[in-house]
């Protein structure tokens, strides 16, 4: 036989064959030398060679038999040293790759298949290449060889690169956007859901089932605690002496320094969550919550999680059909996903004059995804708990102020994910509430304002730790409040025979005391406000309200004036200043009193001449009495008229003065004030009546406006 | 011009086709490169909601908006300044001022005497936050708000910071947050308006407030806010008129209904429809409405817990009840305003008066809120539309000074709804002047408002005159700092 370096090739391929097969079958028993692990670490460089190669000649055999490339003889030879070529470097690689496999840390499935799917890429290359060329070899054969190889290849290559990169590499940018859903504060676990994650993220890479590096599994908490070749992972208590730490804390260059160079390196707050953790006595039990807030390991942790209260809940109930849930809506009946693309439903009753069973029965198409139900206020009763306990999803129930009576509270046991109860102004009794106390989830109850003492509010929440009972807010009689101000129900003071008194206050209960005499009201000696009061003459009321539990109010203060005439008509001789018209010379008249605010429109004031009025009536009336309501006013001139002249008659050119009224001279002392001004004459029957009231002309001395004219303001006449 | 039209359509062969779809596919590719987020799937909704907050579902349902018109002293409320007491009349230092604009009252004013609280402050809760003895019941809530020391706003005049916290633009006509609230998130009872207003006033000196306030703007008029007065009447024309009673009303507005529909098929104007609801719901709230104002069934205890103003219509502690009944009825955002806080002078004695009128009831919110199960689904809001300065306006003396508007730091509170509970957050200097930590603009605060409620304040858009509209404008981030 001719040596050639073909055929010396095709030893090597032999040998390589054989000593494959070997190491398959005493694999088991081999130790690889040291000096032999750095061949065995080249598997990952070389590897890529027979991929190329191997692929390259199996496309190329693939179209072997094409009749042009068939006598071609460059083509026929370089396929077949390409061939050849490709196979021996597969057999080097399977060489490596088992040398490999021999270090400590590759174990599991993934690696078996790499490990068969590699040895068969070997196996069945040498065999094309040494069967290629017998006559059986055609076509059909080739192609086939062609296609298994290519799908070894693919398929060795993607156990390989999951060995070192870990699952779903490649798509992992895509598919995992979502990030790790973080637990909520209230439900996290210490280890778990704190600890755990990080050696996740950080170590399992290389520290899994599939790929044990010095032996260590970090996947659970037994594996974490056995260690691995180099000892225990850490001493409870000591995060000094403990070898997780320490592995952690060499510097990064450091050979034994974890995790290696190049990877995901531990942040500082993962680093001092460890060493806290470990510190801890490395306690795999216990909540984040169940720490002192101050904690530090509780802080760093805090970070990590979900702020309280903050995951929605995921619901594993199926979507209601969108159809049904618009027809359940209607004016009074709200029935809405709590959020977008949430199965979850949120159900609001109103109007409690519309309300009837059947507004719950009608629900029951969606039982399934009611969370939340809300019927304030609403007359429901006890049976219809029965209808609401079919509602297996409900977290929030809002029965405040309806009519249960608390006999069908038994009925929402079915509920095992009730929350929520909120019975508040109920006739609910205490052994009504008992029967449910215990309910699995229940950890809010609203009962203020019912029957239910504060003795058995604390035994509830003794046969339920978990429980918070709102009992509301209760008024303990310590700082009572003032009550507010009485008020005046009657619309008009001005009256023309009698009024009915007509005192009111806001709040139930209250008694009224009113003086008309001008002094204090006191909540003893004063009268007692009734229904019913009658005033027939000029009245100063003055008002208390006073309510046990509360402090008296303070006293409101109203006049009512009598002005037994109306006149039919209304003029003026002299023109009211342009600003203070009010609605005209029938303001006089219309029973409307003013208040201080001049400029509140039911003032009519004077003051570049006086005011002179002229009254008509129909029907000739009798009068003995005219009086003005006037203010007083000192800071911004507005004094009482200094004269009023009275004149009356059956007609406006028969006019006699009937009566005069002069007012005293004005004291720097005056307070403010509103003031009646009458002249009373002897009874005299008109059909007209003037009314002149003239206004003081200079201001005295004393006054900012001295030598000035003064205001006169009238809002009112009264005629009696 | 039909010509026009069919060359047009005729123009748009296939190389033009091929040419548009490369491009555009190339577009989309490139955007992909720089939205990293364009093809992980998601909902469009979701993906532009801030990473790290699940945004799921919303905290908040519901918002209450306790508006309190005038902008109250933060000095004199919870910013505590002892320096300023310390300092009590010496000038502003011009590197604190920093070229802030004056208002036209103060413009003129050549010295600017730092004034110090006349009340004394005091430590309360779990937070240990500063409250003045202005706000004893709100003292007493303290672990359940969350009081924000570090707003600033834009504007320094009363009209357009106003306009700017409820529209998001100091000019007025656009639609105010809760028109964009009922917009995006609809009436969860259909009875009641998803937007209501509730007016009061103080003796303090006021500033008006308009209906331009609670306007939808641009959006359909059904998101307008609809305003509950004090009087016999919550509701303004709500009534039948006498004589006509609930058969009748019903079939005049089916017929109604019809007519309009004619039209509105005719011209196709959305208006016509919103017009067709707004009847429907005015029909139906003359049912629920007197349900919801009738305040006589309250037990004592809740008497007690608002003061007994709550009873008196019209005030700011009647308006705070009602405000809670119509929220615990489904109302999405239910706006208070109560006016007088504009304290240029007398502040010491009008802001006592002020902090009466609101302290005990905005505190008895909380407590019913949070004893009813509502507080973790409602948002309470407690504030003005700016600060106020930290010199006097005017002469001063030792009990009576006035301050002006400041816009750069002023002080707010937040309760419920997704807010982290017992918090203070921001900080502003020792002169109470400018914030040193954590600024929060009005944006980025009605930004946190519609996060809250689960919506993206960069995706809440309308499209109005060729240009999209948003609350937050063109800006707004939300303050995670604050949220659960």
């Amino acid at each position: 036989m001719k040596f050639t370096l073909k055929g010396f090739a095709g030893n090597l391929l032999f040998a390589a064959n054989v000593f494959i097969l070997f190491l398959l079958l005493f694999g088991g028993e081999i130790i690889i030398p040291y000096w032999l692990q750095p061949i065995g670490r080249l598997h990952p460089m070389i590897l890529h060679f027979p991929i190329v190669i191997l692929m390259l000649a199996m496309i190329l055999d693939f179209f072997r038999f094409k009749e042009s490339y068939a006598k071609e003889p460059f083509y026929q030879s370089f396929v077949s040293w390409l061939l050849l070529t490709g196979a021996l470097f597969s057999a080097i690689t399977v060489i490596m790759g088992l040398f490999l496999s021999k270090e400590e840390g590759y174990t599991g499935s993934v690696l078996q298949w790499h490990k068969w799917t590699g040895v068969s890429i070997v196996f069945i290359a040498s065999l094309i290449y040494w069967c290629r060329d017998f006559s059986w070899y055609k076509l059909g054969v080739s192609r086939v060889g062609a296609v298994v190889i290519v799908s070894c290849l693919l398929a060795t290559g993607h156990f390989g690169a999951t060995l070192t990169h870990g699952e779903n590499f490649v798509l992992g940018p895509v598919t995992s956007a979502a990030e790790p859903v973080k637990v909520p504060i209230e439900k996290a676990m210490v280890f778990k859901d704190v600890v755990m994650p990080i050696f996740t993220q950080k170590c399992l890479n290389c520290h899994n089932l599939e790929k044990a590096k010095g032996s260590l599994i970090m996947t659970d908490s037994a594996g974490l605690f056995k260690g691995g070749k180099s000892g225990k992972l850490f001493v409870p208590g000591k995060p000094e002496i403990s070898l997780l730490l320490e592995r952690i804390h060499l510097p990064e260059d450091e050979k034994k320094h974890m995790p290696p160079k190049g990877k995901p390196q531990l942040t500082a707050d993962e680093v001092a969550i460890l060493k806290l953790w470990v510190k801890a006595n490395a306690q795999l039990k216990g909540k984040v919550t169940e720490l002192a807030p101050g904690d530090s390991l509780r802080m760093l942790a805090t970070a990590f999680l979900a702020p309280e209260q903050s995951v929605e809940e995921k619901f594993d109930f199926a979507m209601a059909d969108e159809e049904t849930v618009t027809k359940l809506n209607n004016n009074y009946r709200a029935v809405y996903p709590i959020a977008k693309e949430s199965p979850a439903l949120a159900v609001n009753i109103y109007n409690k004059d519309l309300y009837k069973p059947e507004v719950l029965k009608e629900l029951t198409s969606v039982k399934q995804q009611i969370i939340s139900l809300n019927l304030n206020g609403l007359p429901v009763k006890d049976a219809d708990l029965k209808i609401i306990s079919q509602f297996v999803n409900l977290r929030k129930l809002n029965l405040n102020f309806t009519a249960l009576n608390g006999e069908g509270l038994k009925e929402l046991k079915s509920l095992k994910h009730l929350n929520g109860l909120s019975l508040s102004g109920t006739g609910v009794s205490y052994a009504a509430i008992k029967q449910i106390v215990n309910m699995p989830e229940l950890k809010q109850l609203a009962l203020w304002n019912t029957q239910i003492t504060p003795a058995e509010i604390a035994q509830l929440q003794k046969l339920n730790g978990n429980l918070e009972v709102i009992k509301g807010f209760k008024d303990d009689g310590k700082s009572p409040a003032k009550l507010n101000l009485p008020r005046i129900g009657n619309e008009k003071s001005v009256f023309s025979k009698s009024i009915n008194l007509d005192i009111k206050h806001a709040i139930n209960g209250v008694q009224i005391r009113y003086t008309t005499d001008g002094s204090e009201p006191d909540s003893i000696k004063s009268l007692l406000y009734k229904k019913g009061i009658v005033i027939a003459q000029n009245t100063s009321i003055k008002a208390k309200a006073y309510k046990k539990g509360w402090f008296g109010s303070d006293a409101v203060s109203f006049t009512f004036y009598k002005s037994t005439f109306k006149p039919d008509s209304v003029v003026f001789l002299t023109a009211a200043n342009e600003k203070y018209r009010a609605s005209g010379p029938e303001a006089l008249t219309d029973s409307q009193m003013g208040t201080y605010d001049i400029n509140a429109g039911s003032w009519i004031g004077f003051r570049e001449h006086h005011m002179e009025a002229l009254m008509f009536f129909k029907t000739p009336v009798n009068i003995s009495a005219v009086s003005l309501n006037v203010m007083r006013q000192l800071p911004v001139y507005v004094l009482p008229p200094e004269e009023v002249e009275i004149w009356g008659g059956p007609d406006k050119n028969k006019l006699v003065l009937l009566g005069k009224t002069s007012s005293r001279a004005p004291l720097p002392a005056d307070e403010k004030t509103l003031m009646n001004v009458e002249t009373k004459f002897n009874t005299q029957k008109i059909s007209c009546l003037k009314i002149v009231a003239k206004n003081l002309k200079k201001l005295p001395k004393w006054h900012p406006g001295k030598g000035e004219p003064a205001w006169i303001f009238i809002d009112e006449v009264f005629l009696n | 011009m039909e010509k026009d039209f069919l060359e047009h359509g005729l123009n748009f062969n296939r190389r033009r086709f091929l040419s548009k779809l490369s491009l555009g596919l190339g577009s989309v590719a490139l955007g992909s490169l720089l939205i990293p987020d364009l093809f992980t799937g998601g909902s469009g909704d979701e993906a532009g909601l801030p990473p790290g907050i699940p945004d799921f579902a919303p905290k908040a349902k519901r918002v209450i908006y306790l508006f309190q018109n005038g902008a109250p002293s933060q000095l004199e409320s919870f910013d505590y300044k002892p320096k300023l007491r310390e300092m009590m009349g010496q000038e502003l230092p011009p590197s604190i001022r920093a070229g802030q604009r004056l208002t036209g009252m103060t413009a003129n004013q050549t010295s600017f005497p730092l004034v110090g609280s006349y009340y004394d402050f005091k430590q309360y809760g779990n937070s240990q936050a500063w409250i003045s003895d202005l706000f004893p019941h709100t003292a007493k809530v303290v672990d359940d708000i969350c009081i924000i020391k570090s707003m600033y706003t834009e504007a320094i005049n009363h009209d357009p910071a106003l306009t700017f916290f409820q529209t998001g633009a100091q000019q007025g006509n656009r639609p105010s947050m809760g028109a964009w609230l009922s917009y995006g998130l609809g009436s969860e009872n259909k009875n009641l308006p998803a937007y209501t207003v509730l007016l009061s006033r103080g003796k303090g000196n006021g500033q008006g407030v308009y209906s331009k306030l609670w306007t939808n703007g641009f959006l359909d008029s059904t998101h307008q806010g609809v305003q509950f007065s004090s009087g016999e009447d919550p509701v303004l024309y709500l009534k039948d008129p006498d004589g006509l009673n609930r058969f009748e009303r019903r079939k005049m507005l089916d017929k109604l209904a019809e007519m309009n529909d004619i039209s509105y098929k005719e011209f196709g104007d959305p208006e016509i429809n919103a017009k067709i609801q707004q009847y429907e719901m005015a029909y139906r709230m003359q049912t629920a409405v007197p349900e919801i104002t009738d305040l006589s069934k309250e037990p004592d205890d809740i008497i007690k817990l608002y003061g007994p103003d709550c009873l008196v219509p019209g005030t700011f502690a009647a308006n705070c009840l009602l405000a809670r009944k119509l929220s615990e009825n489904g109302v999405r955002f239910v706006q208070l305003y109560h006016q007088g806080w504009d304290q240029h002078g007398e502040l010491p004695k009008e802001m006592a008066g002020q902090a009466k009128d609101v302290d005990q009831a905005s505190a008895a919110l909380i407590t019913d809120l949070k004893q009813r199960g509502l507080l973790d689904e409602t948002l309470v809001i407690w504030g003005g539309e700016f600060g106020r300065t930290n010199y006097s306006q005017g002469k001063m003396t030792v009990d009576n000074y006035g301050r002006d508007h400041h816009p750069r730091c002023f002080s707010i509170w937040m309760a419920g709804g997704g807010v982290k509970p017992g918090i203070v957050y921001g900080e502003s200097d020792e002169f109470g002047y400018n914030i040193v930590k954590d600024p929060v603009h009005v944006h980025d605060f009605q930004a946190t408002v519609l996060h809250q409620l689960g919506l993206n304040h960069e995706k809440l858009i309308f499209k109005h005159l060729g240009r999209r509209y948003r609350l937050t404008d063109v800006s707004g981030k939300v303050v995670k700092d604050i949220l659960i």
